[in-house]
C-alpha cells in the first residue's frame, strides 16, 4: 500500500470511533455540569446586581444636591443632573407633559426615577436570567 | 412545522446552541460525545481522564458556540478543544518528559478479522501518538500541533513520520489477511 493509499485509510480508521456504552451516562453528566455553571452564573450575576443597586441607591440617598461647601466635583455632578433633567424636562413638554417638573423638590424627582430605572433594569435581567434557567 | 433535533444539522443545532439552546447542545453532545472521548483515549488518556477532558471541552465549547461558524465540521472543532485541553492537562504533569517506546505488539487484528487501529497506536511512543491522533483524528495541522505541544515544527513532522510509518508497518499486513478472511474455504 502507498503512502497516498495509506494516509486516507489511516484518516477513516480515526473518524470510525465505536459509541460507548455509557454514552447516555456521559451526555447526564455534561447537562448536569451545564446546569450547575448555569445557576451559579445566575446567583453570582444577580448577587451582583443586587450589590450594585443597593450602593447606588445608597450613594444617591446620601447625595445632597443643596450642600452649603460645594466641590468642584459636586459642582460638576450638579451640573450634569441639571443638564439630563433639563433634557428629560424637554421631552417631556415635547410629550405634552411639561407641567410634571422633574426640577422640582431638590432633585429628589429625579433619583427617584432613576431609582425606578434600575430596579427595571434588574428586574428585567432576572427575568431574562430565569428564561435562561 | 418545526423538525426535531435529531434531523437537525450540526451547524443548525450549533447556532441554537449559541443562543443559549441546552437541549439542542445535548444533541451536539450525544452525536460526537462517543468521538471526543474516543480521540482522546486514543492519544494516551486513561478513560477516567478522556472522560473528564472531554466534558470540559464539551462545557467549554458550549460557551464559545458562537465562535462556531460552520467552517470544518463540529466534529473536528471540538475534538481541537478536546486535544488541546488534553495537551495542557498533559503538559501541566509533564510527562513528555519520558520518550518510553512500548512494547511491540503482534496483534494488530482482532478476531473478526479487522484492523485495530487502538492496538496498532500502542505500539508508538507517547509523543508519536499524540502527534499522529492530533494530525489524523483530531484534524490538526503539523504547524498547530507544534503550537499545542510546544515542539519545534520538525520535531512534530518526524514525530508523525514515524508513527504513520509504525503504523503502517503493523496495519499494512493485517489489511491484507483482513482482506483474505473473508475467502476461507
Amino acid at each position: 500500500m502507498s503512502a497516498d493509499e495509506f494516509d486516507p485509510m489511516i484518516e477513516r480508521l480515526f473518524a470510525q470511533t465505536p459509541r460507548m456504552a455509557d454514552e447516555a451516562l456521559f451526555l447526564a453528566t455534561v447537562q448536569a455540569s451545564m446546569e450547575k455553571r448555569s445557576r451559579w452564573r445566575t446567583l453570582a450575576l444577580t448577587s451582583a446586581g443586587l450589590v450594585g443597586g443597593v450602593l447606588a441607591v445608597r450613594e444617591g440617598v446620601n447625595f445632597n444636591f443643596s450642600a452649603g461647601d460645594e466641590t468642584t466635583l459636586t459642582q460638576g455632578v450638579r451640573t450634569a443632573a441639571a443638564t439630563a433633567q433639563g433634557a428629560a424636562q424637554s421631552g417631556l413638554e415635547g410629550l405634552g407633559v411639561g407641567s410634571f417638573d422633574l426640577m422640582d423638590g431638590s432633585g429628589m424627582m429625579a433619583f427617584w426615577i432613576v431609582a425606578g430605572a434600575l430596579v427595571a433594569l434588574l428586574a428585567a435581567g432576572l427575568v431574562k436570567l430565569s428564561q435562561d434557567v | 412545522m418545526s423538525k426535531s433535533l435529531r434531523d437537525l444539522h450540526d451547524v443548525e443545532l450549533a447556532a441554537q446552541a449559541a443562543a443559549g439552546g441546552r437541549r439542542e447542545y445535548g444533541e451536539l453532545v450525544r452525536r460526537h460525545g462517543s468521538a471526543v472521548r474516543g480521540l482522546l483515549r486514543r492519544m494516551g488518556a486513561a478513560p477516567s481522564l478522556a472522560d473528564d477532558v472531554a466534558q470540559d471541552a464539551f462545557l467549554q465549547g458550549f460557551q464559545r458556540c458562537s465562535e462556531f461558524r460552520g467552517q470544518g465540521t463540529f466534529a473536528g472543532w471540538i475534538k481541537k478543544i478536546a486535544a488541546r485541553l488534553y495537551l495542557k492537562r498533559v503538559a501541566r504533569e509533564a510527562r513528555y518528559v519520558a520518550e518510553v517506546e512500548a512494547d511491540e505488539a503482534d496483534v494488530v487484528v482482532d478476531r473478526a478479522g479487522v484492523m485495530d487501529l487502538d492496538e496498532a497506536l500502542k505500539t508508538l511512543s507517547e509523543t508519536e501518538r499524540v502527534c499522529v491522533s492530533l494530525c489524523h483524528g483530531a484534524g490538526m495541522s503539523h504547524p498547530e500541533i507544534a503550537a499545542a505541544m510546544d515542539l519545534p515544527l520538525g520535531t512534530v513532522k518526524s514525530h508523525v513520520k514515524r508513527g504513520l510509518d509504525k503504523l503502517r508497518a503493523r496495519l499494512q499486513p493485517a489489511h491484507g489477511s483482513g482482506g483474505r478472511s473473508t475467502h476461507v474455504g
